[in-house]
C-alpha cells in the first residue's frame, strides 16, 4: 500500500485473477421500482464505437419505412420498429484548418463528436452535448452522469505529437477545457452509485447505514462538545465540520428510504471479468442499474477509445482495429473491420436487450430512454467526418418513432440532431455547436 | 554585507525566547539616543510628497504615522523598513538620503518596534486547523504502521501564503466528510487484518514515459534494471497472486520482445519467481517503428500478449512488506553514452529496445489463514484478554493508549467513554470487531482531524500566553514532521520538560535527524520552490524531444537532495543560491553536459563550469518557471521576486497584448528582444524593469533547464540590473550578487516561509520583530538551516498563543 516508489500512481482495482469471474448483476435482479415512479423519467444513453465504420456494409439500401438491412446492423432486426438509421450527417467543424499543423486525425474525431466545436491541441474545445443534458436531467438525481468505458484513461501521455490525449479517452466534457474522465472499472463504478459496503443486500446495508449513523452522532456530540470551548473564528470551522457529517446523515437517510424500495440485491462486482465481451456486458449492467435505480439519467459508454488497437481473437480478427481501418481499400482487411462492426453491433444489441428487460413502474427503460448510437468518424482509411453513421434509437417516452432509415442532404451538421435529441429529453435548445436548426426525425 | 553588520553590532533579541517568560530575558542593548525630530524631518523631505494624506501613492500615507514611536505605528513602518531594506525606495531618479542616513533610520525604526515588541509581545492566534492531506496519512502511519494513498483516497486541500497547510484555507466539504468514514472504515480494516476479507486487487503504474534502462531506484537490487519496488499492506496471512504486465508501445506492442529478457520478482529481497519473457519467433515480425502495417498473425499476437504468462502466487504473511519485480541487466558494457537518446515521440512508435515493466498487480488474500501479526496489530493490541472479565479493561488500554496518540494529547473520561460505546456495540461480533468499531470512530472524530488549541481558563481577553505542553509537542511534530507526536514528546510533555530551553533543542535535533523530517523536504520545501509542480509540467515534445519522465524525475530529485544536504550537513541557506555542489545521476548528467557519471543513483558533484550551483541552476526551477514551448523572463524573474527576494511584483494589466516573435521584416526575434518591444509599453515597463533583468540572466537555461548559448540565432546577452541597481554581467555574478549583496533579503525570505509554515497562518507586521530576532541569533553560525528552524521553534508566536479577544 505504501508508495515509496514515489511517482508510482497506484490504482486499486478489482479482479479476481486466480477466481472465477461472476457475472453477478445479471440474473439477479429484482424489479428496481415496486411502485411506479410520479412520472415519466427522461433518459439519455450514448454509446460509442471507435476507429468508423465498413460504411459500404453499414448503411441500408432504399429509404424511410422500406429500407433494406445491411450486413452490419443485421443484428438489430428484433428492434426495427423502435430503429431510426440516420445517414448524411456531418461533423465537418472538426477537419483541420489550412496551416494548422499535424493532421492528428483521430484526436479531432473524438473531440468533436459530442462537441461540435472545433478541438485546440490543448484540450480545448466545447460542453458536449451529454453533458448539457446532464446539467438538467442531472438535478434530481444523485449523479449528473455516469462515463462508462473498457479502456483505461491516462489523460497525460503521448498522442499525437502534443495533443490532449483526452480527445481520445472521452467523449464528455463539462466545461471546454474539462474532459470528464471515463471509468472501466466495474467495482469503482459499483463504489460511486452504492457506496463501499460488501453486498447491496438491505440489511447488510441497513446495519452499515446505522453504523455511520451511530459514528456521525457521537462526533457531531464530540464537535458540539468542542464548540464551547473555542473562539468565534474556530466554531465557524467546527460547524463546517458538523454540517459535512449532517449531509453525509441526509444521504444516509435518503438511501435509507431508496433501499427498501429500490436497491436490487446484487453482489458488489470482484473485477474486470476476463474477455472484453464480458467486460461490456457487466459494464452495461452497471449503467442500466444505474438508470433503473435513478441515481443518474445521462450516461455515455464507450466500447473503445477512439484510435483503438484491440485485437479481436474471439470473432476471428488477431489483427488490430486501428491497423485495419486503414484499410487501403483491400477486401479482406474491410471485411474484417465489417466483423468488428458487426460485433460491437451485437454489444449494442445486448444493451438495447437489457433496456428493454428493466422496467421502472411505468415500464420498459428502454421506452423511456433516448439512445444514440455512433462513431466520430465514417470511413476510418480517410478519416472522415462526413456521413457519419448514427443510430438513434429508444422510446423517448413516446417522442421518438422508430422503424425509418432517414438521408439528410449533404452538409447537415450532426449538431442539429443534437439540438434535436436535447430537446426530446426535455432540455430546451435552439442552437449547439455550430448547428444550423432543429433536425426532424 | 549592509544589514550583517548591523546584525552583529546590535544585541537585541526581540522574539525570541531564552527562558520562562518571553518578555522576563530580554536584552536590551543601549541604542544612541537618537533625536526624534530628525526622523520626522527625513521622512517629511524624502518620503511624503508622494506618501501623504492626499495622494497615498501605493495606499500609503506617512503623514500621521508616528515616528518618535514607532512602536504605536509599527503596520505602517514595518511596510517602510522593508521598501528601505530592499533598497526600492526612494524611487530611482528621486533624491534619496546618503546610505548611512537610511541607514540608521532604518535601524531606529527596527530597534525601537522591536523593543516595543519585547515588552508586549503578539504571538498571533492560528486558527483551528484541520490536518491536511499529507498530516492525515502520516498520522495514520506513525499511529497504525499502515500507509494509506491519500491522493487517491481523499481530496485535494486548497492552500494559500504558499502552503496547504494553513488553518484558514482547511475547509471541510461534504464530500471530505464522506471520505473521512470511508477511510476510516478502510484504515480500520487494514489495521486490525480481516480474515473474511475478499479477495481484492491493488495496482501499481509505472508512467508510460518512464524509460527503464537502469536501475530504477534505491530498493532494486545492485545489477537491476527498471521495474519498481512498492511496500504493500497485505491484511491477512495468505495466498497473493503477483501479475506483472510489461510496456507497450503506443501500438500496443509490448517493448523488447525481440529477445529474451529476465524477469525477478521479490518479497522482501528475496526472490519468489524467476521469469524469462520474449524472444520467441512465431512468424514474420513488424517494423521496429510500428505502423499500421503488420506482421505474421502468430507473431502479432505473440508480441501482443507475451507477458500474459507473469502471474506467480505466493503464501504472505499480513503486514507490510517491499514488494518488486525487476530486470536483469544482463550486459555491463558501458555502450549507454554513445546512443542518443530517442524523442518521446519516435519511443512511443517503438517496440524494440528493452522491456519494462508496466503493471504489478497484487491479488488476494485467498486460503485465507488468519489475520496473522503484522506490525499494525501488535502497535493496537498492547493486551490480550485471555478470560471474558479481562475484555473491558484490556479494551480500555488499548483504546485509551491509541487515543493518546490520535488525539495527541491525554484522554480525558468523555473521550474514552465515547470509545468505549463504540466498542460495546461491535463487541457482539467479537473482542476485535468491538476495537474495530472505536477505531473508526476515533478516525473519524474531530479530536483526531483537528489541532485544537483551546485558551487556558484563566487567562484574560487578548492577552498572550505560553501554550500547553502538549499543544507544544504538536506544534512540533507538525511542523517538522507533518505527522502527530511520538511517544517520547508525549511523555516529555507529560512531565513538563518540554518547555526546558534545553529539552526543547535536544528534540528538536533529534526530529531533524528522524527519517519523518523528511516532510521538510517533501511538505516544506517542495511548495515553498514549486516543486510539485514538476509533476505535471508539459513541456512541448517538438522543442523539447527528449524531456521524459526519468528526467522530469531526475529534477525532482537533485532538488530534493539538495535542500536535504542543508538539513544534514548543516549549511547556510545561503547557499540555496549559490553553491559549487549538486546532485545527479547519469541521465540529469547527460542533461546538464556533465561527463563520466554513471547509472541511475545520484552522487554529489563539484560543479567548476560556472553555469549552475544552486537553485537557479537546477532544472526543476527553471522548468517549472517556463512555458511549455519557450522560456520566460518574465517568470523566471517573478519566481526569483517572490521567492527569493520577497518583493513579489503586482499582478498585470488587463488586456496585455502578446509578444511578437517576429519583427515588421518578419525576422525571427529573440525572446530578450521579443520583451524589449513589450517593455516599450509604460505601463509594462514599471513591472518588467524589475522582473526582467533577472529572467534575461537566466536566458542561457532552455525551457526544460539544459544549458545554451543562442537564442533565435543571437547570442545571449545575459546582463542587467537588480532593482536596487547593482548591475550584473550574468549568470555567475547575479549568483554571488544575490548571495552577498541580497543574502540578508534571503534568509528574511526563508525564515518567513518557515514561520509561515509552522503556524500555518500568514505572517503580519507584527511577527516582523520575531523573523528580525531569528535571523540575528542565526547569524553567528552563517545562517544555517537547522538554526533558522530551531529559531522559529523557540520564537514567540511559536511558543505562545493570544487569546481571544
Amino acid at each position: 500500500m505504501i508508495n515509496l516508489g514515489k511517482t508510482i500512481p497506484r490504482r486499486a482495482v478489482l479482479r479476481g485473477l486466480g477466481a472465477s469471474i461472476a457475472l453477478p448483476l445479471l440474473d439477479s435482479m429484482v424489479p428496481a421500482f415496486a411502485s411506479a415512479p410520479p412520472e415519466a423519467i427522461d433518459r439519455l444513453a450514448i454509446f460509442f464505437s471507435p476507429n468508423g465504420m465498413n460504411m459500404a456494409r453499414w448503411t441500408p439500401a432504399g429509404e424511410g419505412a422500406g429500407f433494406e438491412w445491411s450486413p452490419t446492423l443485421q443484428p438489430l432486426v428484433p428492434f426495427r420498429d423502435r430503429l431510426l438509421v440516420l445517414s448524411g450527417l456531418d461533423n465537418s467543424i472538426g477537419d483541420a484548418r489550412p496551416g494548422e499543423g499535424e493532421s492528428a486525425p483521430h484526436e479531432r474525431a473524438g473531440g468533436v463528436f459530442l462537441t461540435s466545436t472545433h478541438p485546440e491541441r490543448e484540450g480545448h474545445v466545447g460542453v458536449s452535448m451529454d453533458q448539457i443534458a446532464a446539467r438538467q436531467l442531472g438535478k434530481a438525481t444523485q449523479l449528473e452522469s455516469l462515463e462508462l468505458g473498457l479502456h483505461t484513461s491516462e489523460l497525460v501521455g503521448l498522442c499525437e505529437k502534443s495533443w490532449s490525449c483526452a480527445y481520445m479517452h472521452t467523449l464528455s466534457w463539462r466545461t471546454p477545457t474539462t474532459p470528464v474522465p471515463v471509468e472501466y472499472r466495474p467495482r469503482a463504478v459499483f463504489e460511486r452509485l452504492f457506496g463501499d459496503s460488501d453486498s447491496t443486500d438491505a440489511a447488510v446495508r441497513r446495519a452499515r447505514m446505522e453504523t455511520d449513523r451511530s459514528i456521525l452522532d457521537s462526533v457531531a456530540e464530540a464537535a458540539n462538545r468542542l464548540m464551547k470551548s473555542v473562539g468565534a473564528g474556530d466554531r465557524a470551522r467546527l460547524g463546517e465540520y458538523l454540517d459535512g457529517m449532517r449531509d453525509v446523515e441526509r444521504r444516509i437517510q435518503r438511501a435509507e428510504e431508496q433501499s427498501a424500495r429500490e436497491i436490487p440485491t446484487v453482489e458488489r462486482p470482484g473485477g474486470i471479468p476476463a474477455t472484453y465481451e464480458e467486460h461490456a456486458r457487466l459494464m452495461m449492467d452497471l449503467q442500466v442499474l444505474a438508470f433503473r435505480t435513478d441515481l443518474t439519467r445521462v450516461s455515455t459508454f464507450m466500447v473503445g477509445p477512439e484510435q483503438d488497437n484491440r485485437t479481436y481473437p474471439e470473432i476471428g480478427v488477431p489483427e488490430v482495429h486501428h491497423g485495419l481501418s486503414h484499410h487501403q481499400h483491400d477486401a479482406t482487411k474491410l471485411a474484417k473491420i465489417g466483423q468488428i462492426d458487426a460485433f460491437h453491433i451485437t454489444l449494442f444489441r445486448a444493451y438495447l436487450e437489457k433496456m428493454q428487460a428493466a422496467r421502472d413502474g411505468n415500464g420498459a427503460l428502454l421506452d423511456s430512454a433516448t439512445i444514440l448510437f455512433g462513431c466520430s468518424m465514417s470511413d476510418g482509411n480517410d478519416h472522415l467526418l462526413q456521413n457519419l453513421p448514427i443510430i438513434v434509437t429508444g422510446g423517448a417516452n413516446g417522442r421518438l418513432k422508430g422503424g425509418r432509415h432517414l438521408r439528410y442532404a449533404k452538409g447537415t451538421p450532426i449538431s442539429n440532431l443534437y439540438v434535436t435529441l436535447l430537446n426530446t429529453v426535455g432540455v430546451p435548445m435552439t442552437a449547439f455547436g455550430n448547428s444550423t436548426g432543429a433536425l426532424s426525425l | 554585507m549592509r544589514v550583517f553588520s548591523i546584525f552583529l553590532t546590535l544585541a537585541i533579541v526581540g522574539g525570541v525566547l531564552e527562558g520562562a517568560h518571553p518578555a522576563a530575558r530580554q536584552r536590551v542593548a543601549p541604542v544612541a539616543p537618537p533625536d526624534p525630530s530628525l526622523h520626522r524631518a527625513l521622512v517629511d523631505r524624502y518620503c511624503i510628497t508622494c506618501h501623504n494624506d492626499r495622494l497615498r501613492t501605493a495606499g500609503l500615507s506617512l503623514a500621521q504615522a508616528d515616528a518618535e514611536r514607532p512602536g504605536v505605528s509599527a503596520e505602517v513602518w514595518e511596510k517602510v523598513i522593508r521598501k528601505l531594506r530592499t533598497g526600492a525606495m526612494p524611487p530611482t531618479g528621486m533624491p534619496r538620503p546618503d546610505p548611512a542616513t537610511l541607514d540608521g533610520f532604518v535601524t531606529y525604526l527596527e530597534t525601537s518596534i522591536d523593543r516595543d515588541a519585547a515588552t508586549r509581545p503578539n504571538p498571533g492566534r492560528p486558527a483551528l486547523r484541520r490536518l491536511n492531506r499529507t498530516e492525515y496519512a502520516n498520522a495514520i502511519r506513525d499511529l497504525l504502521a499502515i500507509d494509506i494513498n491519500a491522493r487517491a483516497s481523499l481530496p485535494a486541500d486548497d492552500s494559500r501564503y504558499g502552503f496547504d497547510n494553513v488553518g484558514e484555507v482547511l475547509t471541510l466539504s461534504p464530500l471530505l466528510a464522506e471520505r473521512y468514514l470511508a477511510v476510516a472504515r478502510e484504515v480500520r480494516r487494514l489495521a486490525l487484518g480481516d480474515s473474511t476479507i475478499r479477495p481484492a486487487i491493488e495496482q501499481y503504474e509505472i508512467s508510460k514515459n518512464l524509460l527503464q534502462d537502469d536501475r530504477a531506484g534505491e530498493d532494486l537490487p545492485f545489477g537491476s534494471r527498471g521495474g519498481l519496488a512498492v511496500r504493500h499492506d497485505f491484511p491477512a496471512d495468505g495466498e497473493y497472486v503477483f501479475q506483472v504486465r510489461l510496456q507497450q508501445n503506443s501500438r500496443q506492442y509490448i517493448r523488447g520482445m525481440q529477445q529474451p529478457s529476465d524477469l525477478d520478482v521479490r518479497i522482501d529481497g528475496r526472490s519468489i519467481q524467476h521469469f524469462v519473457v520474449g524472444g520467441e519467433r512465431r512468424g514474420k515480425s513488424s517494423f521496429v517503428f510500428s505502423s499500421a502495417t503488420m506482421g505474421e498473425v502468430a507473431q502479432e499476437q505473440y508480441e501482443r500478449t507475451a507477458d500474459e504468462v507473469l502471474n506467480v502466487r505466493q503464501w504472505v504473511e499480513a503486514g507490510a512488506h517491499q514488494v518488486s519485480a525487476s530486470f536483469l541487466d544482463d550486459t555491463s558494457v558501458p555502450e549507454r553514452p554513445l546512443q542518443q537518446r530517442m524523442t518521446m515521440y519516435d519511443y512511443s512508435q517503438y517496440k524494440g529496445g528493452t522491456a519494462g515493466v508496466a503493471t504489478l498487480v497484487i491479488d488476494g488474500p485467498y486460503n485465507v489463514k488468519g489475520p496473522g501479526g503484522s506490525e499494525s496489530r501488535r502497535r493496537i493490541f498492547v493486551c490480550r484478554p485471555s478470560r471474558a472479565a479481562a475484555e473491558e479493561p484490556c479494551a480500555r488500554r488499548i483504546l485509551t493508549t491509541l487515543a493518546r496518540r490520535a488525539y495527541r494529547r491525554p484522554v480525558t473520561d468523555e473521550d474514552l467513554r465515547a470509545l468505549m460505546t463504540f466498542y460495546s456495540r461491535g463487541r457482539a461480533e467479537g473482542f476485535e470487531a468491538g476495537i474495530g468499531l472505536a477505531l473508526e470512530r476515533m478516525l473519524a472524530g474531530p479530536e483526531f482531524l483537528f489541532r485544537i488549541e483551546r485558551d487556558p481558563m484563566n487567562v484574560a481577553a487578548g492577552a498572550s500566553y505560553r501554550v500547553g505542553a502538549y499543544d507544544l509537542a504538536s506544534r512540533l511534530s507538525f511542523f517538522l514532521w507533518s505527522s502527530i507526536p511520538d511517544d517520547t514528546l508525549l511523555d516529555l510533555a507529560e512531565r513538563g520538560r518540554l518547555n526546558d530551553p534545553a529539552v526543547l533543542e535536544q528534540q528538536v535535533r533529534r526530529m531533524l535527524a528522524d527519517a519523518r523530517a523528511h516532510a521538510l523536504v517533501t511538505s516544506f520545501a517542495a511548495q515553498w520552490l514549486q516543486m510539485r509542480n514538476i509533476a505535471s509540467v508539459t513541456p512541448d515534445q517538438e522543442r523539447f524531444p527528449y524531456f521524459d519522465d526519468n528526467l522530469r524525475e531526475a529534477f525532482r530529485t537533485e532538488t530534493e537532495l539538495f535542500f536535504e544536504s542543508l538539513l544534514v550537513e548543516n549549511r547556510s541557506v545561503l547557499d540555496l543560491l549559490n553553491a559549487d555542489y549538486t546532485f545527479v545521476n547519469e541521465r540529469l548528467a547527460l542533461h546538464y553536459g556533465i561527463p563520466g557519471i554513471y547509472g541511475s543513483h545520484f552522487r554529489r558533484v563539484r560543479l567548476a563550469d560556472g553555469h549552475r550551483g544552486g537553485l537557479l541552476g537546477q532544472g526543476s526551477v527553471l522548468t517549472v518557471t517556463s512555458y511549455s514551448n519557450r522560456t520566460s523572463p518574465v517568470i523566471r524573474g517573478k519566481w526569483v521576486l517572490e521567492n527569493i527576494l520577497s518583493t513579489p511584483p503586482s499582478p498585470p494589466p488587463p488586456n496585455v497584448p502578446a509578444l511578437k516573435e517576429r519583427d515588421a521584416a518578419g525576422k525571427a526575434l529573440s525572446m530578450r528582444a521579443q520583451m524589449e518591444q513589450h517593455r516599450a509599453n509604460p505601463a509594462c515597463a514599471s513591472c518588467h524593469r524589475l522582473m526582467d533583468p533577472i529572467g534575461f540572466a537566466l536566458e542561457n537555461f532552455d525551457g526544460v533547464g539544459r544549458w545554451r548559448s543562442t537564442d533565435a540565432n543571437a547570442p545571449i546577452d545575459p546582463a542587467g540590473v537588480l532593482p536596487d541597481g547593482t548591475k550584473f554581467s550574468g549568470l555567475p555574478e547575479l549568483r554571488r550578487v544575490l548571495q552577498q549583496k541580497q543574502g540578508e533579503q534571503f534568509v528574511w525570505t526563508v525564515t518567513d516561509r518557515l514561520l509561515t509554515y509552522a503556524l500555518g497562518r500568514g505572517v503580519e507586521y507584527y511577527d516582523a520583530p520575531t523573523l528580525r530576532a531569528i535571523i540575528r541569533d542565526a547569524a553567528p553560525g552563517g545562517y544555517t538551516l537547522p538554526s533558522l528552524i530551531l529559531g522559529v521553534v523557540k520564537s514567540t508566536p511559536f511558543q505562545m498563543r493570544r487569546s481571544e479577544s
